[in-house]
């Protein structure tokens, strides 16, 4: 059953919560109000602390027990809002800014308060121009309402908020690389310790969280942790919004609580709504480019942290993405390490050279229609050299995808090796390599 | 201050730049470390680590086409296909008539509305490759303006550098422009 209720696409409870009059009358600003003016920074972090809200952004980790990190009386802090959602199959950082952007302002500000930060910075892809602009309006309007800026509310708190567009680059997702981002340099990631709660941003305390993940923390504070409690499971507390793609009729964001089976999220009417052409689910991946692949007979596992970890994979961005049996294997692996090439920042040689030969095998392999049967040696010795050794997490996500296609679908490999020299496999011209910088 | 570093302010200032020059020519560039004081090399290569800067000359329109996982699935090769064939050029090529330059590029976080992509960082959805022809029209009828406004997705009026130096944005520090802003997802150039 969908939700009566929501936690963050309230857009669908709310008509029109995208404007900032509307979103007040509904009880928006009201916690941040109690909180600057009567609540202790502490206090608001034990409230999310309690309501066990798990970052979005990709690895689940606890929220509030990452601001409890801070070390104890040094100043100034940052919060930072990662906004640079690009990862294949990622879309829901994009949709609430575009329908309930008071509400993700609202979640930076009480959260720089409970961290005691007087800046923050929401860090956003640079493709977002009119997001930037969505979200810069929606700021103003705090400031002139005498929400943001010096003395708030008469309780002596100062907060900043600015809007940070970077300039295309998937790694300024990663958390210190974005840091460096935001310094006005390339970005590379930094080596982690010391981590990003004891020197961030200009070498201060800094707390970096998800877009998801900040706009949770208003309903929190205004509905309590027991109502917040109500959704989803013991371990994977409150709600999350899949962005479910691919070979489903009904693509789109879906907010549901931790627990629904994956087969309901593909099939059920009010979500994905089947497979196109009712063709069968081949392949899925359910939590972005970094997550292990799920083939069409495990629609049974369920969506939250645990259940998919046990299913060897992982719930990451909540990017569910359904391909179905005219999609081969090696070319989705082909695709996707693409992306991960194109995206390599280039710092350490194993994520560099190993994502470039990855491509170069792959792509005669598939789309020039060449391959020999020490190839398939040739990808596992590759991957084999990455996994473990890149500098950070990108690298070892590349690894994913063709391990996965080499794993769950070795007689596809196998398949390409026998029609070895077929010239134009599957019919069409090959995308030039050049053709993709 | 926006920023407790100057340098933070490369990004911002290099957008606008290259919104003024229309591309980021090697002054443009040792302009931007003038002003901020930083070694040239340091700002090239920010250019060149970024995709959205353009070191050479672009069309007035850059069109950038999403041929990502799932977009590739659901009719991206095609409509890329049928952008090359109606602009005569390959990807990475500008037209003789200096309107458009194609480019693929990845995810654009629009994956639902796939197959997905951006004139001049406005999002274009839904974009079958039946639908070229009139996009295509439609963006040349607004060349003009496309010139007026820069690559970069917004216009060069949005930010300011105040008399202290420093850069603000005139949403945040000015004159509020509040109206016109909501709605990504309505993005004028989508017919
Ligand atoms: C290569 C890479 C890209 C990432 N991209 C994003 C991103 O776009 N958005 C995001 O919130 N987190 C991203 N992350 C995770 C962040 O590093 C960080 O863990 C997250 O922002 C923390 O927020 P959370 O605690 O709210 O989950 C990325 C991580 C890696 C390794
Ligand atoms: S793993 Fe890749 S993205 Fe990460 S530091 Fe190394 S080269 Fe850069
Ligand atoms: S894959 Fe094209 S927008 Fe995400």
């Amino acid at each position: 059953m969908a939700l009566t209720e929501h936690v963050v696409m309230r857009e669908l409870d709310i008509p029109g919560i995208g404007d900032f009059d509307i979103y007040r009358q509904h009880g928006g600003w009201d916690a941040y109000c109690v909180a600057v003016k009567e609540q202790t920074p502490a206090a608001v972090v034990a409230v999310v602390k309690e309501a066990g809200l798990r970052g979005r952004g990709g690895a689940g980790f606890p929220t509030g027990v990452k601001w409890g990190f801070l070390p104890k009386g040094v100043y100034p802090r940052y919060l930072l809002c990662n906004c640079d959602e690009s990862e294949p199959g990622t879309f829901n950082n994009h949709q609430i800014i575009d329908n309930n952007p008071h509400q993700l302002v609202e979640g930076v500000a009480i959260s720089a308060y409970a961290v005691e930060a007087n800046t923050a910075y929401i860090y956003m892809r640079g493709e977002f121009a009119a997001a930037a602009r969505t979200l810069e309006a929606a700021i103003a309007r705090a400031y002139a309402e005498g929400l943001l800026g010096k003395n708030i509310l008469g309780s002596g708190y100062d907060l900043d908020i600015h809007v940070h567009r970077g300039a295309g680059a998937y790694i300024c997702g990663e958390e210190t690389a974005l840091m460096e981002s935001l310094e006005g340099k390339i970005g590379q990631p930094r080596l982690k310790p010391p981590f990003p709660a004891v020197a961030g941003l200009y070498g201060k305390p800094t707390i970096i969280n998800n877009v998801e993940t900040l706009t949770n923390v208003p309903m929190i504070l205004q509905k309590g942790v027991a109502w917040y409690r109500q959704f989803g499971t013991e371990k994977s507390p409150g709600t999350k919004c899949f962005s479910l793609s691919g070979h489903v009729n009904r693509p789109g964001n879906y907010e549901i609580p931790f627990g629904l089976p994956l087969r309901e999220l593909i099939y059920s009417p009010e979500y994905g709504g089947g497979m196109r052409d009712n063709r069968p689910v081949k392949i899925i991946i359910p939590g972005g480019a970094s997550a292990p692949w799920l083939t069409g007979d495990k629609l049974d596992v369920t969506l939250d942290y645990e259940a998919l970890a046990g299913a060897g994979t992982m719930l990451g961005s909540g990017a569910v993405i359904v391909l179905n049996d005219t999609v081969q294997a090696p070319h989705l692996a082909y695709k996707m390490d693409e992306f991960f090439k194109h995206e390599s920042c280039g710092k350490c040689t194993p994520c560099r050279e190993g994502t470039h030969w990855l491509v170069k095998t792959l792509h005669r392999m598939t789309e020039e229609g060449h391959a020999y049967a020490e190839d398939i040696p040739t990808l596992h010795s590759i991957y084999g050299q990455m996994a473990g050794n890149c500098f950070c997490l990108l690298g070892e996500s590349a690894v994913m995808p063709i391990k996965s296609a080499l794993r769950l679908f070795p007689q596809e490999f196998e398949q390409l090796v026998t029609q070895n020299g077929n010239g134009q496999h599957n019919g069409k011209h090959p995308i030039a390599l050049e053709s993709v910088r | 201050m926006r920023y407790a570093s100057p340098r933070s302010a490369v990004l911002p200032l290099l957008f606008i730049a290259q919104d003024h020059y229309g591309h980021l020519t090697s002054e443009a560039i040792r302009e931007v470390a003038d002003i901020l004081q930083l070694p040239a090399t340091d700002v090239f290569e920010v250019v060149g680590f970024y995709t959205l800067f353009y070191d050479k000359p672009v069309g007035t329109w850059m069109l950038q086409v999403c041929d990502d996982v799932p977009c590739c699935y659901l009719g991206a090769e095609e409509l890329i296909a049928a952008l090359k064939e109606t602009l005569g050029i390959q990807e990475e090529q500008t037209t003789p008539d200096g309107v458009f330059t194609l480019q693929r590029v990845k995810c654009l976080a629009a994956c639902n509305r796939a197959p997905v992509l951006q004139a001049n960082l406005d999002y274009v959805y839904d974009v079958t490759a039946d639908r070229v022809d009139s996009l295509i029209r439609d963006l040349r009828a607004r060349a003009d303006e496309a010139q007026q406004r820069g690559r970069s997705g917004r216009q060069a009026a949005d930010f300011g550098i105040a008399a202290d130096g420093e850069l603000y944005t005139t949403t945040v520090s000015g004159s509020p422009v509040v109206t016109a802003a909501r709605g990504c997802c309505t993005s004028t150039s989508n017919p």
